[in-house]
């Protein structure tokens, strides 16, 4: 069967968007989408990264290596419900302005996308498992099939992510694969398209990433007197290590899949945000190599680096899917019917009470890890945190003086 | 061209689209319900805790909370966006609809779901490691925040069933399409289940104590907390029952499974008597007599309850304007949107559907039964088995295993090409449409019978 001509495509993408619009202009859910999708996935690469070093330390089994396999699998843990909160972000901005490409991909594929919630949660249960037989950091881990499983799980995860985004990209190819030969196959049990180059790049980002996050670990506990500071430097320069060569090897991936990309894309290739991605690939690297030597006086940079090359990585990712989709569909057109009142809530929920409440906690979180025995805040934490609490039930009583003059 | 917005459509002869969407979020509201009543038992607990010197109050707050992480932040958490993965699938029309009117809701949500989940973190693990004062500042952040996304999600789940206000078609805007009767109804009743679950998720872990005189004052205090929340989903359902449209309450007297109402009652009897019982003797109670109200709680309460929710918006799955098969039947001025159905009923849905190959867009004596089998499928089987002659609400079984085509297509044409019936979508097929489909009809009954 022929792939669809362009206008058939455009005709067909400018069909299937939502006809009630956007409640504010596209770009505001375009810059949400790339920032909340690359917390999300600095969140996933330590999901990766930290089960990666667990089971290497765990296969290592020397002290050292296995105290930190059990804090690197802890720290994984918690970074699967931050992976799982931030995702929602990115998943809720896609479906705004993207929602032809998204929603087609998905249906393409419905088994794997419902596998893919049912392989999460076996994946974090079996993560909980190995957590809760190895709460008492045992001199030799137990279940170790747990972590196994949890990894493998996420892994699995990944890729059918990494494969109902990749489908996206090729709308021309969309009724090829619900209609192979010319008849209909409902079932969606098949993904269609990957790119192994792509996927090998988004596991092998977790390493660096996971480096720079060690680093700054050790940084944060080296203030407290009651660590163990030689272990400390061992993670410390174990994490410039991972964040160096890290950096190379996911470079290296991500020029190979750059070399793959269709004749399609072949403009991207050459354009800046091709070189913008390889640069910010290599950040945290570059970063890392010269904090190694300075301990930690400079042991917060590289993750700091690491933020930003995932901010920029994760424009360079948006940038392959609007070259690959301009010719057909340009999000900029969608229409826009502006709703203040929505726009308004949202933006003093995140901007005032969203920034000032996590903000207290996260504060509160740092310090605390920082105190030995008890922290006690100053009376200007205080103030700041019953002023989070009257934000929340001014918001609160607002909601309410609503919904009782919308209903009675 | 004159294609409407009609996705691919996945078809699950197993199960169905709808029941993969019900189990789901049968699975998220017990999660999401017991995390939002904990987190304000906690919030009450904690400050009670610090204010009598009474530490042992958190040996339960840590214990419950780890339980909670698992329970509710792993299965909670998954199954949230689980849903929206579902109804993707199931239904694109349909959450389509919503996360374009209420994405920034969904992103307000989002913003207390992160304080929510930080909190719930804090909670747990800063137990004897900041000051009093701060760490119950934290309980009660935590507790304000995890209410804030219930009252928010329930903007967006009343509005499937009905828009906050009729003035919403005519003005748009979330501020008449989020608040009204049937939102506040909803959430004062989910506000009582939210306690009543918290406390039977809480009394498995409170009823593994050693200690039986915390033991008993924990599980005391749990079964008043459910019980107060039982008597508040009691109250307020007779209100909601009054804010639903005359369609739904069409659907849920006479179209849902027999067996569903007497299950809803009796688990409902059952957890108010298990709270009683707990109430005056605690000994009597252990994790496994407490998990299996859970169990009966989710499967004979909660399941067919999210069954009927989902059915009693029909034939509307969003806003009482996107039909259940995806497709648009009503203008809403007030978004510029326009009715679908008129394009279908003139120009047919094989000339409208852009996900059509070719070779289905005009039917001969060959594909006849596969292009009626792929209409059945786009129209049809959103709610049910079309391919088989068993599983959910089976085509075959309104047909009475008639084989003639010409009286399956007077009975369509009777019912839902003309739209006659309330709780179904107006179907109009154009008559090579119709005689396809009656031909597959048809050949389906001759091959069951």
């Amino acid at each position: 069967m022929e792939a669809m001509d362009i206008n058939s495509i455009h005709d067909m993408l400018y069909a299937l968007r939502d006809p009630a619009g956007l409640p504010f202009y596209p770009w505001a859910f375009f810059g949400v989408g790339i920032l909340t999708w690359a917390m999300h996935f600095f969140a996933v690469a330590l999901v990766l990264g930290g089960i990666a070093v667990a089971l290497w330390g765990l296969h290592r089994n020397t002290p050292y290596w296995q105290r930190l396999a059990y804090a690197m699998a802890n720290v994984s843990k918690i970074a699967v419900s931050a992976a799982i909160v931030l995702g929602v972000a990115p998943l809720l901005a896609v479906q705004v302005y993207y929602d032809p490409m998204w929603y087609t991909s998905n249906v393409l594929s419905a088994y794997w996308v419902i596998g893919f919630i049912l392989i999460l949660i076996v994946a974090y249960s079996a993560h909980y498992v190995f957590y809760f037989r190895n709460k008492e950091n045992p001199q030799r881990a137990r279940a170790i099939w747990s972590i196994i499983v949890a990894g493998a799980g996420y892994v699995l995860a990944g890729f059918i992510m990494h494969s109902l985004s990749y489908q996206t990209l090729s709308p021309e190819q969309w009724l090829n694969w619900y209609a192979p030969g010319g008849h209909i196959d409902n079932s969606g049990t098949r993904l269609h398209d990957f790119n192994l180059w792509r996927f090998g790049y988004w596991l092998a980002l977790s390493v660096p990433i996971t480096g720079a996050y060690m680093m700054a670990y050790a940084t944060y506990w080296s203030t407290r007197r009651d660590q163990d500071h030689a272990w400390l430097d061992f993670v410390y320069q174990l994490g410039a290590r991972w964040a160096l060569w890290g950096s190379v090897m996911a470079a290296a991936l991500l020029v190979a899949y750059f070399a793959s990309l269709p004749e399609k894309l072949s403009a991207y290739r050459s354009s800046i945000w091709a070189l913008l991605w390889l640069a910010a690939t290599l950040l945290p690297g570059v970063i890392a190599l010269r904090a190694r030597n300075r301990a930690f006086r400079c042991g917060y940079r590289p993750v700091l680096g690491a933020t930003l090359g995932m901010l920029l990585v994760a424009i360079g990712r948006e940038m392959v899917r609007y070259y690959a989709i301009i010719p057909y569909y340009d999000f900029m057109d969608y229409k826009v019917n502006l709703d203040w009142f929505t726009t308004g809530v949202f933006g003093f929920t995140f901007l005032v009470l969203g920034a000032s409440t996590l903000g207290y906690l996260l504060t509160v979180a740092w310090k605390a890890g920082k105190t030995e025995g008890v922290y006690q805040a100053s009376d200007t934490m205080h103030l700041w945190g019953r002023f989070n609490l009257v934000l929340i039930i001014f918001w609160t009583l607002g909601y309410f003086g609503l919904m009782a003059i919308r209903t009675f | 061209m004159d294609w409407i917005a009609l996705y691919p459509t996945w078809y699950d002869p197993a199960m169905g689209s709808g029941y993969w969407i019900a189990l789901i979020a049968t699975i998220h509201v017990v999660f999401s319900h017991a995390s939002v009543g904990a987190a304000i038992f906690f919030a009450w607990l904690i400050n009670k805790a610090y204010r009598e010197d009474r530490p042992e109050l958190l040996t339960f707050v840590k214990r419950y909370g780890l339980f909670l992480l698992i329970f509710s932040y792993v299965m909670g958490s998954i199954t949230g966006p689980g849903i929206w993965y579902s109804t993707t699938v199931g239904s694109p029309k349909g959450i389509s609809a919503l996360i374009h009117s209420f994405v920034w809701k969904w992103a307000t949500e989002w913003v207390f779901f992160v304080i929510e989940v930080v909190g719930v973190y804090m909670l747990i693990y800063l137990v004897g490691k900041v000051d009093k004062r701060t760490h119950t500042l934290v309980a009660f952040i935590f507790a304000g925040a995890s209410y804030a996304t219930m009252m928010l999600i329930l903007g967006i789940l009343s509005f499937m069933m009905w828009p906050g206000s009729p003035e919403w078609f005519a003005k748009g805007g979330t501020f008449y399409s989020f608040f009204g009767p049937n939102t506040f109804a909803q959430l004062l009743i989910r506000t009582g289940f939210a306690m009543a679950i918290t406390a039977v998720v809480g009394s498995i872990v409170a009823s593994a104590f050693k200690d039986a005189e915390l033991k008993r004052e924990v599980l005391r205090k749990l079964a008043a907390f459910g019980l107060l929340g039982s008597v508040i989903m009691f109250v307020f359902y007779f209100w909601y029952l009054h804010t639903i449209p005359e369609n739904a309450v069409e659907v849920f007297r006479n179209r849902m499974p027999g067996w569903f109402y007497p299950a809803v009652v009796t688990s409902y009897g059952l957890m108010v008597i298990y709270f009683l019982t707990t109430l005056f003797n605690t000994r009597i109670l252990n994790p496994v007599l407490a998990s299996i109200m859970l169990v009966v709680v989710t499967f004979m309460g909660l399941f067919p309850t999210e069954i009927t929710r989902e059915s009693m918006r029909k034939p509307y799955v969003a806003g009482q304007y996107v039909y259940s098969n995806q497709i648009i039947a009503r203008d809403v001025p007030g978004m510029d949107i326009h009715a679908e159905l008129p394009k279908v009923a003139e120009k047919g849905i094989l000339k409208v559907h852009p996900f059509l190959p070719e070779n289905y867009r005009t039917i001969t004596d060959e594909n006849r039964l596969e292009v009626g089998r792929q209409i059945a499928i786009i129209m049809c089987s959103n709610c049910h088995q079309v391919t088989r002659t068993e599983g959910i609400r089976p085509l075959t079984d309104y047909l009475g295993g008639v084989t003639d085509v010409a009286r399956i297509k007077r009975y369509l044409q009777g019912t839902v090409v003309a739209g006659n019936i309330m709780y179904m979508p107006r179907i109009p097929l154009k008559p090579a449409e119709l005689d396809a489909l009656a031909a597959y009809l048809a050949d389906l009954n001759a091959h069951a019978h």
